[in-house]
Parts: C-alpha cells; structure tokens; sequence
C-alpha cells in the first residue's frame, strides 16, 4: 500500500497510524514492528530535515510478505545516501557524547536490508525487515 | 500522543510516543529539571533518536551539577534501542 505524506514532522502520526495497519493487518510480531516505525520516523525526518527547500509531498509504501518492506521517495531532492556507514562512539563518556546522528545510526542496526537510490533529483530508500511471522 | 507529567511521588512519567513531532513538548518540560530526577517509562510505548537527543542534553546539563537522571520500567523495545546507542553506559536504566 502507497501513501503520499507532506512534508512535515506534523505528518508522522498518520505516518505511524498508516504502516501500523498494514503491519497489524499482516500480523508482524511487535519487535519487528518498533524496528519498522522507528527506520520509518527516522527516514522521514531526515528528508524533511534535509531537503528543506524541496515542497513535494514524500511517497510512502509498506508491503508484507515474507518481510516487510518499506520504500519512501522524494523528488527534486539532493544526494543523501543513508547506507554510507555512520560511525558514532556508543562507548563514548557522557562528556564526550553530543546530542545528533544516532538516527543514521539506529536505521543501519535496526533493519535487515537498507538500499538507496539516487536519479536525476529522485531519492529513494529502501529497507526490509524479518517480520517474525 | 506524548504525555510528560509529574506524578505524586514526583518522578518524571512519560506516556506514549516520543517521536520528532512531539520533541518541543518534552525537551520545554525537561529544561524545567534542575536535579536528579527519576522518568517513569511504564507508559512510553516508543522513542526515537529526538527523544534521545532530549535525554541526552538533559543529562550533560544536569551532570555540570552532579545531578543525573534514572529511568525506570524501561519495555524492551526501547532498552534496546538504549543498548544500540550505548545510552545503557551513561544513564541508571531499569527494565520493566
């Protein structure tokens, strides 16, 4: 199923409401699901934050098989390939440690398959989960 | 929905989804905390990483005077994604 959500982190709760239908209706096991909803927001937010002069709507899709799999795309936005490793000290100090970056992070540990693709100001992520059914 | 209020026991309780939408709300009540507190996660259903940008600056300010924040009754969703980030080495964290 294929929703397009406007641009904003004012979407995220119908964003949330609209893959967990789809999640509960294929009866994907609950880790799975937070794994799901957590790359989903952090994706989202991401294109938000980093496309701020791009006004297009962002297309979602979330399908359930054998895995999940969840695909969101932008248009008329710049380069930003989210499987370029992220490497953030999670053994760093308190005093060492600055708020920022654990979204990439957290996206790359979280989910069983992460692809990006970029043409002519098309973005696209790609990601699947096991959804432990 | 993201809720953050006091309880009367006066520990911090957080009920809902703390996501990027809902970070303004509970980063204004967590500037509001100027000593150790205890956040009663028994009601957070999920958090992601603005949720944990706003723990995280609570904690580096509250350490500047030896003040630190505890959370408790952590699901194990969430105590995962604090194990990921390392947030297990640098806050006293309690399962549920």
């Amino acid at each position: 199923m294929k929703r397009a959500f406007a641009r904003s982190n004012d979407s995220l709760t119908a964003l949330y409401e609209f893959a967990e239908d789809i999640l509960e209706a294929g009866d994907v096991v609950d880790a799975a699901r937070f794994a799901v909803h957590l790359a989903l927001e952090e994706l989202f937010v991401n294109m938000v934050k980093y496309n701020p002069d791009t006004k297009g709507d962002i297309d979602v899709e979330v399908t359930v098989e054998d895995k999940v799999t969840v695909t969101l795309t932008e248009y008329g936005a710049a380069e930003f390939d989210v499987t370029v490793p992220k490497n953030v000290d999670t053994n760093a100090s308190l005093e060492e440690r600055t708020p920022g970056g654990l979204g990439v992070y957290l996206i790359q540990n979280l989910t069983d398959s992460l692809d990006y693709q970029y043409s002519d100001g098309r973005s696209r992520v790609i990601f699947t989960k096991e959804s432990g059914i | 929905m993201f809720d953050i209020q006091y309880d009367a026991d006066g520990k911090v309780v957080c009920t809902g989804r703390l996501d990027a939408a809902q970070c303004a709300k509970g980063q204004a009540f967590m500037d509001e905390i100027a000593e150790s507190s205890t956040l009663d996660f028994a009601q957070l259903e999920y958090i992601s990483s603005a949720g944990l940008g706003i723990l995280l600056k609570t904690q580096k300010r509250l350490a500047e005077s030896g003040a630190a924040l505890k959370i408790i009754n952590v699901n194990n969703h969430i105590y995962d994604v604090f194990h990921y980030s390392g947030f297990h080495a640098i806050f006293d964290i309690k399962a549920k």
